[in-house]
């Protein structure tokens, strides 16, 4: 018992001497689940996403349109862009045309036209077009859930006004006027009320319709409560009367959309764990005084840390080539056909992830607090920048963290050039954003490097 | 060859080389000995080029350090890769020198074959023994050719036969011309390789000087035993005035006071006509000048 003991007393004085394990134990967990529940919006009121850009032309007079216009603005989930800038900064509205170009450039991934002919004279019902980017499925189906909620929300008055513009055309204006005039008066007369009030309500269209909504509440027979059946009564209903086209407008060629979605956050990943990795090597030859050996001979500190840096970067390329042509291999997805493309952007997510390793080896004191730091900023990394989950539905203070993030702005690269087809010049920004990380990173490694302990 | 004057070097408020001054000629062999954290290994960093000192300068042939290939150094860790072999270890550390090629390989493999490494060339040095690893570690500080060698116990941890292996190498460069600064704590090994010695300690050289010009620094403090015969009796009433002297079942037992030179006492010896085969006497040893020197407390 003693010895046992003692043993448990050598345990517990080698654990509280390592402060990295001792952070690694209680600070990280806590941080990193603070930072989890806040992406998987956990504990929050308004969970759901929020500020998704989506795109709205409307280009129907009717005051209806302009209503649903207003409903969509009032969606916390979506962030309405009805404007188009122009490059000299003054801004005009929106026209489907401008849409599918700005939705290749991944602008906003989704967007509703309401057509002129919203409610058409010669047929019954509402014509709607959705476009999409599918890119991120949870998005999408989260997206089209809510445009669903409100387009039908909206219906009943859209409806009324479509069976007032049928019914003119079926019998002309006088006669119209005098139907809903005697109609007005009947309800009037009948539940005693205002008959002009009846009579405007109708030939607005407002006559009841909705009531429909209440369909909703009385799910088919057998349809399990809360699945998404339970909305399946209303939409029959509805789906006779509005009319959604829906059109994909990037990603439609893509062979293997589930594959190809996810495959980028997945690789992001795996690089950085694997550079990090390296980065414990930094100590291994420190320790063993191989930069004594090296930096006596006619070597330089920085050629030193650019050897490391070349290495870890041409780790993460080959690396990252073979997941996405294993990725290729086992699901179908199109990676030869983007290969220099994707190359280049694999350089440069792997010259990002290196110098982050490299800043981990540069400011850990020692090998373990670097692998500690690693797992942590990694998960943290890949949770924030969405690796995981779309980031449009984290709460705004971590959507602009994400901006930050190496992983965010790879994935973002991966899914234009693998989802998206993009070019090399559609790929700029993003290149020289994630070229700029790896320098800021990698300067800031430098400096740490000759300030602190591993060259001394 | 190598000058270095009033180098001081700190580790924050450590200071590791307080003001050391000391010139190396071409072809010495210099030992560099001193207890643990004297500062041996910052001085031989210095030379190397790994740091640079507060105050002070080194220089090599009149100029200030710049060319690297002209040093050769051993850490005092196995600085070597040892999940790679022998020969990759020894090329790599070659080609940084800038050797290439037919050369570089003939090199790798004459190194080798000089610490008797050949055989197991190919095989990971991590299965080398620490003595294979010793040899190898010197060996490649070598492969360039360099004027001077900067030898940082290099014989730490290894075996007898190692250990010779290592002197016997490093004696024939040292009559090849090879400059060389060997830094150990081991007494015997300055004592045998080392044409000049300086010892060191909290960071400044006490003495200096070739052995014997050392052992002469060490005031002669050990007893001297000799036969008590008539023919001893006239240096022994000689002595007695100098010491103290007891007499024991007929043998002298001579005490000298602080400060007695033992040539003093060979010198009156001599003059007596008593050969100094009757003197028993533990002879100075460069041991007992670095006790004497750095003291007998513990160092880091
Ligand atoms: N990088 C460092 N940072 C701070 N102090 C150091 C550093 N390197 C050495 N020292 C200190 O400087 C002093 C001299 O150290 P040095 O390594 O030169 O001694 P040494 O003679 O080589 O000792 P040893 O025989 O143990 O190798 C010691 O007190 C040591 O603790
Ligand atoms: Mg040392």
């Amino acid at each position: 018992m003693r010895t046992i003991l003692t043993l448990i007393h050598k345990d517990f004085s080698l654990f509280i001497r390592d402060k990295a394990s001792v952070s690694l134990t209680f600070i990280v967990p806590v941080a990193l689940i603070y930072v989890f529940g806040q992406v998987f919006g956990i504990n929050r009121k308004d969970t759901g996403p929020s500020g998704i850009p989506f795109a709205v032309v409307n280009a129907s007079a009717n005051p209806a349109a302009g209503q649903l216009l207003n409903a969509l603005r009032a969606e916390s989930a979506f962030k309405v862009v009805t404007e188009f800038k122009n490059p000299d900064g003054t801004t005009r509205p929106l026209t489907e045309d401008d849409l599918r170009p700005l939705m290749k450039q991944n602008a906003f991934r989704f967007a509703l036209v309401i057509p002129a002919d919203l409610i058409a004279e010669k047929r019954f019902g509402l014509r709607l077009r959705i476009l999409s980017n599918p890119r991120n499925d949870i998005e999408t189906q989260t997206v089209n859930g809510i445009l669903q909620k409100v387009i039908f929300s909206n219906v009943p008055e859209l409806l009324g006004q479509s069976l007032q513009s049928r019914a003119r055309d079926l019998v002309g204006q006088p006669q119209l006027k005098d139907f809903n005039a005697r109609i007005a008066r009947t309800v009037a007369d009948t539940f005693g009320v205002d008959a002009a009030v009846v009579e405007r309500d109708i030939a607005d269209g407002n006559f009841g319709l909705r009531r429909l909504d209440q369909l909703e509440e009385t799910p088919p027979a057998g349809a399990a409560t809360g699945s998404p059946a339970s909305t399946t009564t209303r939409q029959d209903v509805f789906s006779q009367i509005v009319k959604i086209e829906t059109e994909q407008v990037v990603g439609q060629d893509v062979k293997a959309p589930a594959a190809t979605r996810v495959v980028g956050g997945w690789a992001m990943m795996f690089l950085l764990f694997a550079l990090s990795g390296s980065a414990t090597s930094v100590f291994d030859e420190k320790k063993a005084g191989l930069y004594q050996r090296l930096l006596a001979a006619p070597v330089r500190r920085s050629q030193i840390l650019l050897g490391k840096f070349c290495w870890g970067v041409l780790v993460g390329l080959v690396q990252l080539v073979t997941l996405f042509l294993a990725g290729q291999l086992m699901f179908g997805i199109n990676i030869t056909g983007h290969l220099p493309t994707l190359a280049v952007l694999c350089v440069a997510a792997a010259a990002a992830c290196t110098a982050f390793g490299m800043l981990l080896a540069a400011i850990a004191p020692t090998p373990q607090a670097a692998s500690g730091l690693a797992t942590f900023l990694i998960l943290m990394m890949s949770a924030v920048g969405g690796a995981w989950f779309p980031i449009s539905f984290m709460p705004d203070f971590i959507q602009t963290i994400a901006k930050f993030t190496i992983v965010y702005w790879s994935m973002e690269g991966f899914a234009q050039v693998l989802w998206a087809g993009a070019s090399l010049t559609d790929l700029l920004p993003i290149l020289g954003i994630l070229t700029a990380i790896a320098a800021g990173v990698m300067a800031i490694a430098v400096w740490r490097f000759n300030r602190g302990t591993i060259f001394g | 060859m190598l000058s270095l004057q009033a180098v001081t070097k700190r580790y924050g408020a450590l200071t590791a080389l307080d003001g050391v001054s000391l010139d190396i000629a071409r072809g010495e062999f210099f030992g560099l000995l001193g207890p643990n954290g004297a500062g041996k290994s910052t001085l031989m960093s210095l030379v190397a080029g790994l740091r640079s000192p507060e105050a002070g300068t080194i220089t090599l042939d009149g100029r200030p350090l710049a060319d690297r290939t002209a040093l050769g150094f051993v850490p005092q860790s196995i600085a070597l890769y040892e999940d790679l072999s022998a020969e990759q270890n020894l090329s790599l550390f070659g080609s940084l020198y800038g050797l290439r090629g037919r050369e570089l390989q003939a090199r790798v493999t004459a190194a080798l074959e000089s610490v008797q490494l050949a055989d197991r060339r190919r095989d990971p040095v991590k299965t080398f023994s620490g003595g294979m690893q010793r040899r190898l570690n010197l060996v490649a500080a070598l492969l360039h050719e360099p004027k001077l060698l900067l030898c940082d116990e290099p014989t730490v941890g290894v075996d007898p036969q190692s250990r010779n292996a290592i002197f016997d190498f490093l004696e024939a460069r040292a009559r090849a011309g090879l400059t060389i600064i060997y830094s150990t704590h081991y007494m015997e090994e300055a004592t045998r390789l080392c044409s000049r010695i300086g010892i060191i300690d909290h960071g400044r050289i006490l003495a200096l000087g070739n052995l014997d010009e050392l052992l002469t620094r060490l005031p002669f403090e050990d007893e001297i035993t000799f036969p008590a015969t008539p023919a001893t009796a006239p240096f022994a009433a000689q002595l007695a005035g100098q010491g103290a002297l007891t007499t024991e079942e007929g043998t002298h037992c001579f005490r000298p006071p602080a400060g007695y030179k033992l040539s003093a006492f060979f010198a009156q010896a001599e003059s007596l006509d008593l050969p100094p085969r009757l003197f028993t006497s533990h002879r100075p040893t460069l041991e007992a000048l670095f006790l004497h020197l750095t003291g007998r407390t513990l160092r880091e």
